[in-house]
């Protein structure tokens, strides 16, 4: 069973197209970049991956569920980081964990762990306001895999990362299946098998092998 | 059930915590309802004789004003909606979160009445008694779930400042007309109280449930 | 086309069959002299406001429960339809109470829930308009559509327990003799038909709306091909 079908997926706001009947497959631990320029329809893409939003036509399976129709069952299995971190200023680092905690339903335990996954420990009690932007990306990335999600959806992850970045997505991505959207084709190299270009909400092509540049 | 309930109270908590270290909206919230009953003075003219009459009067409307800002604020910040999803793509039921949140600003709501219903009796005579609290009180909690839909809904829509008052002010009508007797009457006129705050636990009833069901349709897509 | 010129031309006709009922077969009334003649249409408009809003309410609740296209065009063509009519039924309201009362406006259940009726189609469409077209514009208008239409008899009994404790300056007496009611009953069945009539048109147009898009490729292609 793959882990994600999606088929003729199509989102429209008002008269503007974003998607316009992208397909693709994603099978069982994959890793799959997409690619394309600012406003080619990555954002979109993932954000109905994510089950965020739902597109306005198509359908979409994930772990074989209709992702239109079971999205609460999906969510504790799906992990997103989005563009904007969405995280609590006021709250510390681990608060923010530990509230999440919470709301996935899964024991205070892990926000050691996570912390240390994502190499925040030393700043485990100092507000989510006062981390530098890079610390800040990175916690998002621990909040998305706090709950041992089988599949994450990145939406350009490395962008505010410090230096130690493609290494933490490498650590963070090992086993499980991911989508990843990116404008560094070096690291969609290092880190995915295939890739999916987009251009105007239209793919190019099949999803193909990318071709490692040395 | 129970799981719903812990969601609720942990997004409450959080909402909370987060007012208490930044402490932005209570305060403002506060000088906010002094300020209005200021303008309430000299803009009625207020002496001994028609104070009683005006306050109740004053009391709703500086409440009514100040409840816009404080549930519109839950929602509103461009981090929120970020945060809000974030929340959203988890387990946890959109209705727990919405409950949590309205919980929550339904608070800092009476921790700013804290400030007006003193500054009211002080300002302008009239008497604070339980009667009085006790009204203001239950009319709150049914203005803050409705006050925190329609929040809800707007912070993602254009011309929010001016949509919020619009669709949230004919739901409170209700409250208004039966809270503005049950404080008239604390306050010292004659009426019927008890049916007053009755008819108030009713309309809260009516619209907790009612904004329950429908917090999914507003918070999710 | 021509289906909705006829349906239009026969509902024009009957609101006229109904004015000729409401002044030439109606009697005047002994109290309120001919004045009182425009209750007839201020109440059927009423009516049939509140009919047009059950219809906002039936679409939207169909949007939210199976994203029915039908019910989301059918709640905007009520909600526009319905707020003409409860314009309608504000202005002559404050027309008839002006030489009847003595004053423009009186604070009684009725007129505080045909005003707050109004607000909320207000608010409607207005939100129709800001949110982000498409789903999100439906289901939040869906949303308020339902509590709009909950929170008008909220409302109106709201005033009318007040009026209890505030009596009001004038007494409304509904009591008809059987000319008059002939005629009302006349006129709302009229009215009622113009209201449907105006639905289906502007169910019709929101339709047409709704195909925009595809709309320039369809010209495209029939401004190829040769005429007939």
């Amino acid at each position: 069973m793959s882990t994600i079908v999606a088929h003729e997926l199509t989102q429209r706001f008002g008269a503007e197209l974003a998607l316009d009947g992208i397909d693709f497959v994603l099978d069982k631990g994959e890793h799959l970049a997409v690619l394309g320029e600012n406003g080619a329809g990555k954002t979109t893409l993932l954000r109905i991956l994510s089950t965020a939003v739902r597109p306005t036509s198509g359908s979409l399976q994930i772990f074989g569920l209709d992702a239109l129709r079971e999205r609460t069952r999906l969510r504790a299995r799906i992990g997103f980081v989005g563009h904007a971190p969405g995280l609590y200023p006021a709250l510390s680092t681990a608060e923010n964990l530990e509230f999440f905690c919470s709301l996935q339903g899964v024991d205070r335990a892990r926000v050691a762990e996570t912390l240390a996954l994502v190499g925040l420990s030393h700043a485990a009690r100092r507000p989510a306001g006062r981390l530098s932007r890079g610390e800040q990306q990175r916690l998002a990335i621990g909040r998305a895999v706090l709950h041992d999600p089988r599949l994450l959806v990145l939406d350009e992850p490395d962008a505010s990362l410090d230096s130690g970045g493609p290494d933490l997505l490498a650590k963070v991505m090992l086993g499980r299946s991911a989508v990843l959207a990116t404008h560094d084709r070096a690291l969609a190299n290092r880190l995915c098998q295939r890739t999916l270009v987009l251009r105007a909400g239209r793919a190019l092509g099949a999803a193909t092998r990318l071709r490692v540049v040395r | 059930m129970t799981r719903a309930v812990a969601v609720a109270f942990a997004v409450a908590r959080k909402d909370l915590t987060s007012e208490w270290r930044t402490r932005e909206l209570v305060p403002a919230l506060g000088q906010f309802v002094v300020l209005a009953l200021v303008i309430a003075n000299f803009g009625f003219q207020i002496d001994s004789q028609n104070a009683p009459a005006i306050a109740p009067g004053v009391l709703w409307l500086a409440l009514v004003f100040a409840g816009l800002v404080a549930f519109g604020r839950a929602f509103a910040a461009e981090r929120e909606q970020a945060s809000l999803e974030a929340m959203l793509l988890t387990p946890a039921p959109a209705a727990a979160i919405f409950a949590g949140k309205a919980l929550a600003a339904g608070l800092l709501l009476i921790a700013c009445e804290v400030v007006l219903l003193p500054a009211l009796a002080l300002f302008f005579g009239t008497p604070l008694n339980f009667a009085l609290v006790a009204a203001v009180l239950v009319a709150t909690i049914g203005m803050a779930a409705l006050g925190c839909l329609f929040a809800a809904m707007v912070a993602r829509v254009r011309a929010r400042e001016v949509l919020l008052p619009l669709l949230t002010l004919p739901l409170w009508i209700p409250f208004i007309i039966a809270g503005g007797q049950a404080v008239q009457v604390a306050m010292g006129a004659t009426g019927n109280y008890n049916q007053a705050v009755a008819l108030l636990v009713d309309f809260d009833i009516l619209f907790v449930v009612l904004t329950s069901l429908a917090a999914r349709f507003v918070l999710d897509d | 086309m021509t289906k909705y010129y006829r349906a239009a031309a026969a509902a024009a006709a009957l609101m006229v069959v109904a004015a000729g009922a409401i002044f030439l077969f109606s009697p005047t009334d002994a109290l309120q002299g001919p004045v009182q003649r425009i209750f007839y249409l201020h109440v059927s408009s009423a009516i049939a406001a509140y009919g047009c809003f059950g219809v906002v309410l039936v679409g939207g609740a169909a949007y939210l429960r199976n994203e029915s296209a039908t019910g989301d065009r059918l709640a905007r063509a009520g909600a526009l339809v319905g707020l003409v009519f409860t314009t309608v039924t504000l202005v002559m309201g404050m027309l008839w109470a002006k030489p009847i009362w003595g004053t423009f406006w009186t604070w009684d259940a009725r007129l505080t829930s045909t005003l707050v009726l109004w607000i909320i189609y207000a608010g409607y469409l207005l939100v129709r308009r800001l949110a982000e077209p498409g789903r999100q514009a439906a289901r939040f208008a869906a949303v308020v559509g339902i509590f709009g239409f909950i929170d008008v008899p909220v409302v109106h009994f709201s005033v009318t327990w007040w009026r209890t404790v505030h009596p009001g300056p004038v007494i409304i007496n509904d009591a008809l003799p059987p000319q008059m009611l002939m005629t009302f009953l006349l006129t709302m069945a009229c009215t009622l038909v113009l209201a449907g009539v105006m639905i289906a048109i502007r169910y019709r147009i929101e339709t047409l709306m709704d195909q925009a898009p595809l709309a320039g490729a369809v010209r495209a292609i029939v401004h190829s091909e040769p005429a007939r």
